[in-house]
């Protein structure tokens, strides 16, 4: 909530802060970003983090889930190396490969992002159904219930604050990556950041990455706000 | 093939690429049989006791429960008839002791009323007070509180078969004897079909009556308790039974009220020799006259004497062919 509010403020906050940015960039004309509102910027921003966020934890959940049953174990070794490896390629990078592909704007910052914000899912989701207790799937098996049911009712819950953890870095890595996306032409909080970077005008970069900032922190808080509910209402070990 | 056969094993083996886990298994249990797996680690007890919930499916030969081979089952309506219990109970962590419980009778559709009750009369079953503990998560539960669930868990669809897998493998030695003793009482009120391995020898002379000895996979022998005790097929099985230890194996099977003389009143020297119950064991007895250095005991019930017992008719105690223990 504290976190929320902030980011109100300095959305709505920052046009009339015009002197306080003034004395930052005492040489520009302008010193507060005025080309979009800070407002549009940042539903733009969570607009495309959220499209990326839904789809990767979809095809992520899902993947996960398919190579842990018995009929996609083949697969497991690739999906779980191309996981963990996938953390270790720079997001800008992403970005470069996807513009060829896609050319500029929204849709290859979506795929960019997708495809960033699904290795923490898929990672983390293999590490909950993996953690699993072997005794816990053996009685659930021996009870009678089927392997649709085994992955409801045992394993997604027995996984589901792990998954979050997940989805969670994955959303919030992925708010601080969206705003390079600036720079193939989509229109997010990186906005004010590049065009001050490019100018050599420090209140816009200012302007922006404080935005950019709450957002995380914001988003952050509230997941996290949600997997401790999930920890109490499981009340697990 | 025995008409009145609960669960029939004709020539069942389970072959790995490789090793035999189980190789041509005949067994023949009978309703309401207390039949006891035992043997050392990796002789296939596990696999002989899960090919039968279609858990591990057999490579050869047949399983028929009551007559039907297994395979013509649909495997979760099959194991829903069948109750599991295991050594690490398998509790659901996610799931309060109730809930638990009631896994089975859900999936088998009962309506919520019934499954309450059922939750009620397992706890009640088990000595575990609804109000305290209904509403617990099992990692709120001591080890033994939690094999108690899980038994109460493997009874709650009322399943004719139960097995159980090591289930009291990892207790203390008195949480352990002290469900064991329960086991027994239950199995009196409730004549299910149990299927119970372990690897300790003492666990399954005092549950079984219908002990299963195997070893690399087959079945070396088979008998009632007292018939291993009085003839083990070979060296292995004496081995198993602890050797020169049958002697007081044996005795712990026998109860003092069978072998004491009876019709005994008190006279006044009693009261300096030590006493017993009519339904400890031999072995208890002996035990007593070895730490009072006396020969004979007096048998008390709630603070009647009924007989007395000494250690020549200990000696000469000669099992009963056909006891259950
Ligand atoms: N999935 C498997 N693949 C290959 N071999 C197996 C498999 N499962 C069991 N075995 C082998 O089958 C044999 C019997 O195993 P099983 O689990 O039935 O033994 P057990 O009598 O239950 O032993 P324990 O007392 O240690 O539980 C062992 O030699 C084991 O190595
Ligand atoms: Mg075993």
């Amino acid at each position: 909530m504290f976190w929320l509010t902030c980011l109100l403020v300095a959305t709505f906050g920052f046009v009339h802060l015009e002197e306080l940015f003034a004395q930052i960039s005492p040489t520009q004309r302008q010193v507060i970003y005025s080309r979009d509102s800070f407002l549009a910027l940042l539903l733009n921003h969570i607009y495309l983090v959220s499209i990326a966020a839904i789809i990767s934890i979809c095809v992520g959940v899902i993947s996960a889930i398919f190579v842990t049953r018995s009929y996609g174990k083949e697969f497991l070794p690739l999906v779980s190396q191309v996981a963990s490896m996938g953390q270790t390629f720079p997001p800008i990078a992403v970005l470069a490969l996807s513009v060829p592909l896609l050319g500029f704007g929204t849709l290859p910052t979506i795929l960019a992002l997708t495809l960033y914000g699904l290795l923490p899912i898929v990672r983390n989701t293999l590490a909950g159904i993996q953690g699993v207790n072997p005794a816990v799937l053996e009685s659930a098996k021996g009870m009678g219930m089927s392997s649709i049911q085994v992955l409801w009712r045992v394993e997604l819950p027995l996984s589901s604050t792990v998954i979050l953890s997940g989805i969670r870095t994955s959303i919030t890595i992925n708010i601080a990556t969206a705003a390079i996306g600036s720079t193939i032409g989509a229109s997010t909080l990186g906005d004010p950041v590049i065009s001050g970077l490019v100018n050599g005008n420090t209140a816009y970069v200012i302007q922006g990455a404080i935005l950019i900032g709450l957002l995380a922190l914001t988003t952050d808080s509230f997941l996290e706000r949600l997997q401790q509910k999930l920890i109490v209402k499981h009340s697990l070990m | 093939m025995k008409p009145n056969a609960m669960i029939e094993l004709n020539k069942v083996s389970k072959h790995y690429d490789g090793t035999i886990a189980v190789d041509s298994v005949d067994l023949s249990i009978k309703q309401g049989d207390f039949c006891v797996l035992v043997g050392t680690s990796g002789c296939g007890k596990s696999t002989t006791l899960r090919m039968i919930n279609r858990l591990i499916s057999h490579t050869k030969g047949q399983i028929m429960i009551e007559g039907q081979e297994i395979m013509s089952f649909d495997p979760q309506s099959l194991r829903r008839r069948i109750g599991y219990a295991i050594q690490n109970t398998g509790l659901f962590p996610h799931w309060d002791v109730a809930r638990n419980i009631g896994t089975v009778p859900k999936l088998l559709g009962w309506p919520k009323h019934k499954i309450q009750a059922r939750i009620e009369e397992l706890l009640e079953l088990l000595n575990l007070p609804y109000s305290s503990f209904a509403h617990k998560y099992p990692s709120e539960l001591s080890g033994g509180q939690a094999q108690r669930v899980g038994v109460a868990r493997a009874l709650a669809g009322d399943p004719d078969i139960l097995l159980m897998d090591e289930p009291f493998g990892a207790l203390d030695p008195i949480t352990r004897e002290s469900l064991q003793q329960e086991l027994l009482r239950i199995q009196q009120q409730i004549h299910k079909t149990i299927v119970f391995v372990t690897h300790d020898m003492d666990e399954a002379l005092k549950l079984a009556n219908h002990i299963v000895v195997m070893d690399q996979g087959r079945i070396v022998q088979q008998a009632t308790p007292y018939e291993l005790l009085l003839n083990p097929a070979n060296s292995f099985v004496s081995q198993l039974l602890g050797g020169e230890d049958r002697g007081l194996k044996q005795a712990g099977l026998m109860h003092v009220a069978d072998f004491m003389k009876t019709n005994r009143t008190m006279t006044p020297s009693d009261h300096q020799l030590a006493q017993i119950k009519p339904d400890d064991s031999l072995r208890l007895a002996l035990s007593v006259m070895l730490w009072h250095q006396q020969e004979q005991l007096i048998v008390m019930d709630d603070n009647h004497c009924v007989g007395e017992i000494s250690l020549q008719q200990i000696i000469q105690a000669k099992p009963y062919a056909d006891h259950h223990g």
